[in-house]
């Protein structure tokens, strides 16, 4: 299954994505596309984070980082449980967009 | 001798099953309901709707912080549709994010007869605060997108649950008002939409609960069980029968009421290109305050007659 939790999404400063249930799914990727740089020299930096419940998150360890140059960049990760979404930040400005691929 | 799957039996299907949708076994074919990307760089069109942003849906196994797992009514997984956490006055358009639709694309095979839509389904908020949050969710429903060489027809109801904050808990049925098309569109013009198209977003709002769009169900408060805390969720039963030949509600059913819809019709607006045939069944909710709402479904029936 992919999903765009986040579709061409203009984003300055902290960002969280849509909250997603993977009780289903064994591994998944995060592919994260950047689409326009709004403000000049932007980047990202983003952690996946997992959760009992969908409110509560924590850092599951894994991360990822990028800039205009990269137009598309991916993470994966296995053994996640219920939930799964991207926390990050973006220094400038960068209108991303964010797909999760989870596969049983 | 038929033999018909166990998760049938809770429904009341008409003679022939187009669909009978089980989200244990995956999307079955339910999808986000997008904008089309046909301009430059793929592009949508202008529209005071913002259409790209809904909240995705996904698999669900309705899991809370205490109760731990529901699973689905009968099995582990349902299908879910989450808001972002946004919400704007009812009496105005949608914000981009609050709501989430599920829409399923299927064609005609069958002479036109009677048509009817089942699901159970179960409706609760995020529980990311204290308190019980029923009014934070304005409204779910179900509708049928179709489309023959005379008209294309918008036929559906939706749960009016909250307006503002204040609980309605009330039906309507979708039937455009007598309105242009700019009216339609939230008083702009050169929208995509005509006027009886996409009522789930388009159609004026207003201060009572009633819209453009739809029409009140008459006598139709009705209690849904939505239970004393928002990590608790009951499965619900929802119904709707459509005469595709009278181009004409027939009736709905919600929980174990039927109400009579007959001498109620959808709103006829000329076909669309490229939509002969069309037969997409739908689902939406939306927020009434910002903050996520949700509609799982534990699975839908959609048959023939």
């Amino acid at each position: 299954m992919t999903t765009s939790v986040e579709q061409r999404r203009n984003i300055y400063g902290d960002f969280d994505t849509h909250p997603m249930e993977t009780g289903w799914a064994s591994e998944a990727i995060f592919f994260v596309r950047v689409e326009e740089l709004l403000e000049p020299e932007s980047r990202y930096e983003a952690s996946v984070q997992i959760s009992v419940d969908g409110v509560l998150w924590i850092d599951e360890g894994t991360r990822m980082e990028g800039d205009g140059n990269e137009v598309l960049s991916f993470v994966r990760v296995k053994h996640f449980g219920g939930w799964l979404r991207l926390k990050g930040k973006v220094e400038g400005g960068l209108k991303l967009s964010i797909h999760l691929v989870l596969k049983e | 001798m038929i033999v018909y799957h166990q998760g049938l039996a809770k429904f009341q299907p008409l003679e022939n099953i187009l669909t009978f949708d089980d989200f244990d076994n995956g999307l079955n074919g339910w999808v986000n309901l997008m904008p089309n990307y046909t301009l430059d760089n793929f592009g949508v069109r202008d529209s005071i709707i913002e259409k790209t942003q809904w909240g995705p849906i996904m698999l669900s196994s309705a899991t809370y912080r205490f109760p731990g797992t529901h699973g689905s009514m009968d099995g582990i997984y349902s299908l879910k549709l989450a808001t972002r956490p946004v919400a704007g006055p009812y009496e105005q358009p949608p914000v981009p994010g609050s709501m989430s639709h599920a829409i399923k694309r299927m064609t005609m095979h069958r002479p036109p007869g009677l048509l009817q839509f089942e699901m159970w389904y179960a409706y609760t908020t995020e529980q990311d605060r204290s308190g019980l949050s029923e009014n934070d969710i304005r409204a779910f429903g179900l509708c049928f997108d179709i489309q023959d060489a005379k008209a294309r027809n918008f036929v559906g109801v939706r749960y009016l649950n909250s307006v503002n904050g204040n609980l309605k808990k009330e039906w309507q049925y979708i039937q455009a008002s007598d309105v242009t098309d700019d009216e339609w569109a939230f008083g702009t013009s050169g929208d995509w939409c005509k006027r009886g198209v996409d009522p789930l977003w388009y159609g004026r709002r207003f201060p009572d609960g009633s819209t453009d769009g739809f029409k009140f169900v008459p006598d139709s408060r009705q209690e849904l069980c939505y239970n004393e805390s928002d990590d608790k969720i009951n499965w619900l039963y929802l119904r709707l029968l459509y005469d595709c030949n009278k181009r004409e509600y027939v009736e709905m059913q919600s929980r174990d009421k039927v109400f009579d819809l007959r001498g109620n019709s959808p709103t006829d607006v000329p076909p669309y290109a490229r939509i002969e045939g069309l037969l997409n069944p739908l689902i939406w909710v939306e927020a009434d305050a910002n903050r996520r709402v949700f509609l799982y479904v534990d699975s839908v029936v959609i048959s023939m007659a």
